[in-house]
């Protein structure tokens, strides 16, 4: 699977950082001169970054919590379910989630462009992203040791 | 004298001095080293991972091949599982292995090295040798820039009489720095307390070797009796002894050495007791060793299949073929022959192998069997046979290496789902060494 995606900060426009207060999810890494910022799935706020609808916006990730909300609470939606229908109820929508890193495990591994994930709106018709995830092909689950990968975009690991 | 530099620093911290030591000037060879190339070549196309603690990981995703100086400094290793890397250095940032993409900054790096001499040696993907027309320090580092300016990798540069002298300097001044040894004194000052085991040649056992009678350093192995060494180490490490002491005695080989052997292997993944797979892997090795054959335009006498497993000694046999031959299908039979032979005990669990042609001649060259009378065999067989190869091959020469395979390698449907899996560090032709 993928608990949380790293972004560099040169990626997301300024007006993002003002509106979602995304000052305080930037990190430095070593000695990079690129800051980055963390977007995980256990923060106090839930969201990622997401290419939709030909702009990139800050959506809450999932349904970590309300159990008010019919959406499924997790932040993930298997390729197999989606491919089944089991999602058409919710006309989930295609998206990007943009991202260089991801964390599984505790390993960081390199994303050449990011993943692809599902926009499905809530009952006040609130965007929320869902990650799309895989079986693991053997190296990233040698690699990260799940069973579970995301759906790259234009990248096989 | 050895100067370390980093970019825009100044560059000798001696002058040149005694130019003239040598009474006639030997021919100077220089050696080009990529630091921690696999990690700067995805810099190259990922400029965001510069200054960051990177390791690219090998063929299965378990295995740290080559890590950043900045991971290295955290204290991971080469051949460290990842899982213990991640815990050493958790900032880490872990890359999949791109052989293609290394082969062609490789290629691009022997590009700017040829322009600059007229006999290169492609020596590894990532190291080349070149007959230096000029050895000043201002010339090593012009190609270095040159290097990081066209390629976008940085290198170490190393000019020196010797092949091995020079492979000394340009270790001895990573990263990214450059020196020349034109003098007595230079030579001297390299080898001075530099273990034996820097040299490329000396293994452990010859380290042992050395070891048991005093000599553990460069300077001690140089300054030991020649004939002594070559009692010892033999012949090829009387070559080092002449490499260490100025005098060129290894070439700069502009073509690859014409082999001995090819093989074809390595792990494969999980070790397995299962028979479909193991055959398997047996079957795409030797598609592979055969692509290999073809490539070099070679044929074979004899097979070789190695296992090592997990809980058993390793164990290899050879087999002589009914004449030379580069074919799928007769190396196929061989090979799957040899396994239940070597496969010994049978539940023992693989996770190394390696199908190694023996007994090469060039295929214009081939010696037919006595035995390998086409009446001896099913005509109608041979030419179904003989159609199936000619097809497979132009089917993948159009669609892609590998396109078509032998049904028997359907159980390595995970491994054939990755792309990447198609092309190994062996795959890069051309080098001298591996």
């Amino acid at each position: 699977m993928c608990k949380g995606i790293s972004i560099l900060k040169a990626r997301l426009k300024q007006e993002l950082f003002d509106e979602y207060e995304l000052e305080k999810r930037i990190v430095a890494r070593a000695e990079s001169e690129q800051p980055e910022l963390h977007f995980m799935y256990p923060d106090p706020v839930v969201e990622l970054p997401v290419e939709w609808d030909g702009q990139t916006l800050i959506m809450e990730w999932g349904n970590r919590g309300n159990k008010e909300s019919k959406l499924p609470r997790t932040g993930w939606c298997r390729k197999e379910s989606l491919d089944a229908g089991k999602w058409r109820w919710l006309k989930p929508e295609p998206c990007i989630i943009p991202a260089n890193f991801g964390l599984e495990k505790g390993v960081w591994f390199h994303i050449d462009e990011g993943l692809e994930g599902v926009v499905v709106r809530d009952e006040q018709d609130k965007p929320h992203v869902y990650m799309l995830t895989q079986a693991a092909s053997v190296y990233y689950e040698n690699m990260t040791r799940h069973e579970r990968m995301p759906v790259l975009v234009g990248q096989v690991i | 004298m050895i100067a370390q530099v980093s970019l825009g620093s100044s560059p000798l911290k001696q002058p040149l001095d005694n130019i003239h030591a040598y009474s006639i000037l030997p021919r100077m060879i220089g050696h080009v080293d990529a630091d921690c190339f696999y990690v700067s070549a995805e810099r190259v196309r990922h400029r965001h991972l510069l200054g960051l603690p990177v390791g690219v990981l090998g063929n299965h995703g378990a295995c740290i091949i080559a890590k950043s100086y900045e991971m290295k400094a955290s204290g991971v290793g080469t051949g460290v599982p990842i899982w213990e890397a991640a815990k050493i250095c958790p900032e880490g940032i872990y890359v999949k292995r791109d052989f293609r993409w290394y082969e062609v900054l490789s290629r691009k790096m022997l590009d700017v090295v040829k322009r600059h001499s007229p006999r290169v040696e492609f020596y590894s993907v990532d190291e080349s040798f070149f007959q230096a027309r000029s050895w000043t320090a201002k010339d090593a580092s012009g190609l270095q820039r040159e290097l990081i300016r066209e390629v976008g990798v940085p290198v170490s540069v190393g000019i020196a009489p010797t092949k091995t002298l020079a492979k000394l300097i340009s270790d001895s001044v990573k990263p990214f720095g450059y020196g020349v040894a034109l003098t007595e004194s230079a030579r001297r000052e390299l080898l001075e307390g530099l273990p034996v085991t820097e040299i490329t040649g000396i293994a452990k056992r010859s380290a042992v070797k050395l070891a048991s009678h005093g000599i553990t350093t460069c300077d001690q192995l140089a300054a030991a009796d020649r004939a002594f060494v070559r009692w010892l180490l033999t012949k090829r490490g009387e070559d080092l002894w002449w490499e260490l002491n100025g005098t060129s005695v290894l070439p700069i080989n502009v073509a690859r050495p014409v082999h001995k052997f090819v093989s074809r292997g390595g792990s494969i993944g999980r070790a397995s007791s299962d028979r479909q797979r193991v055959a398997a892997y047996v079957v795409r090795n030797v598609e592979r060793l055969v692509e290999a054959l073809d490539h070099y335009k070679l044929v074979c006498d004899q097979l070789t299949l190695s296992l090592l497993f997990r809980d058993a000694p390793e164990r290899g046999q050879r087999v002589s073929l009914l004449g030379s031959t580069s074919g799928v299908e007769p190396l196929r039979q061989a090979a799957l022959w040899l396994l239940p032979q070597v496969w010994q005990p049978p539940r023992a669990a693989v996770h190394y192998m390696h199908v190694i042609a023996g007994r090469l001649w060039p295929r214009w060259q081939s010696q037919p069997s006595l035995f390998d009378q086409p009446a001896l065999r099913d005509p109608q067989q041979d030419t179904r046979t003989a159609a199936l190869e000619t097809v497979t091959q132009q089917v993948n020469a159009s669609v892609g290496r590998f396109a078509l395979r032998s049904g028997m390698t359907t159980p390595l449907a995970d491994v054939h789902a990755d792309p990447a899996n198609e092309y190994d560090i062996c795959d890069i032709y051309g080098k001298s060494c591996f």
